[in-house]
């Protein structure tokens, strides 16, 4: 799992840094952003190839969009945002082009192999196996380590949404465990 | 849970890219194409102000090159504001480049005005008067906001021990 130490008074430096157009700011930005924005991305699209190719969309919207981030210490949440918008924008291109397919929670289970040598790597496909806007909530909440809030501020959605669709995401996730025959 | 490490080569790849959004001459030139389409399009607008008797044909085309000159303009201040962002300090010396040129066309343009006593040129630097006001606000506030940001910045600094 890949999380960074959440440090608002950090990140409120970095930003400002970036806002000042320092020059070795961007790197910084970088350095201490790129592993969970990529981690998020990676778990949102399922595969490197695709990843690969959002990310580097991820990081110009970035930059493109640093003056308009008004207030620093909620550059996770900031950061997170466009990073799922990136990949919302994206992933509305490829549905656009492929025809749709139905997710049901069996058939999640029934993609893993009967050779998953760990519950852990099990709980990993079933997540990748859900449905979009379950997926980025709970990696957003459990695995980024986000409070309720900056989820919230993350999806651009109530907190009370976010909270209706963690409690559905957990039920999914549990349901497609269960199905792989692990106690969840 | 299974870690997903990013490809090694992506952060030089990052960087690389970082660097070609934030690259100072494309920033400078399109800055530049936005003061030269300014004054270009100062000088054909007072021609039109101040030349009524102009043949219609040379009304329209002056028109035109009006329209082109704006639609310069438009496009540069466009790529500074979404494409080749200017970022606190970017925007101090862009205000500043664009006072200075704006200075230098009113003074031209004023000095021309008098000695010649035409009227194209006196609307003019009335037309470049405006633009230095523009570029004056625009350098204030640049200088504010970076002014402000400085200070947080020291004060965070401070506040993590990364300054004494």
């Amino acid at each position: 799992m890949t999380t960074t130490e959440h440090n608002p008074a950090a990140d409120e430096l970095l930003a400002i840094r970036c806002q000042l157009g320092e020059p070795a700011a961007f790197d910084d930005l970088i350095a201490r952003w790129h592993a969970p924005l990529w981690s998020f991305v990676r778990r949102l699209v399922g595969s490197d190839d695709a990843a690969q190719e959002i990310f580097q969309d991820v990081w110009i919207r970035v930059i493109r969009s640093m003056p308009q981030l008004r207030d620093g210490t909620r550059l996770r949440a900031w950061l997170f945002g466009i990073t799922r918008r990136t990949v919302m924008d994206h992933l509305r291109q490829e549905y656009a082009r492929a025809p749709p397919v139905d997710l049901d929670v069996d058939e999640i289970a029934a993609e893993a192999s009967a050779e998953d040598a760990a519950d852990l790597e099990v709980l990993e496909r079933a997540l990748v196996g859900l449905p979009i806007i379950e997926r980025e909530v709970l990696t957003l909440f459990y695995l980024q380590e986000l409070s309720l809030n900056e989820v919230a501020e993350a999806l651009k959605v109530p907190l009370g949404t976010v909270k209706s669709r963690l409690f559905r995401a957990k039920r999914l996730l549990r349901q497609a465990m269960a199905a792989r025959g692990v106690q969840p | 849970m299974t870690n997903h490490l990013p490809p090694p080569a992506l952060i030089e790849d990052l960087r690389r890219l970082t660097g070609a959004e934030l690259s100072g001459p494309a920033r400078m030139g399109y800055l530049g194409l936005l003061l030269a389409a300014s004054m270009m399009t100062a000088i054909v607008i007072a021609l039109l102000l101040t030349e009524p008797s102009l043949p219609p044909r040379t009304s329209i085309a002056l028109g035109v090159m009006v329209a082109i000159g704006l639609s310069w303009m438009g496009f540069a201040a466009w790529v500074l504001t979404r494409r080749r962002i200017l970022l606190g300090h970017h925007r101090v010396v862009a205000g500043r480049m664009a006072a200075a040129f704006s200075g230098v066309f009113c003074a031209g343009s004023l000095a021309v005005g008098y000695a010649t006593s035409n009227r194209s040129a006196m609307a003019a630097a009335v037309l470049g008067g405006v633009m230095v006001l523009i570029a004056a606000a625009i350098l204030i506030r640049a200088s504010r906001d970076v002014e402000r940001l400085s200070k947080r910045r020291d004060e965070l600094e401070r506040q993590l021990g990364l300054r004494v």
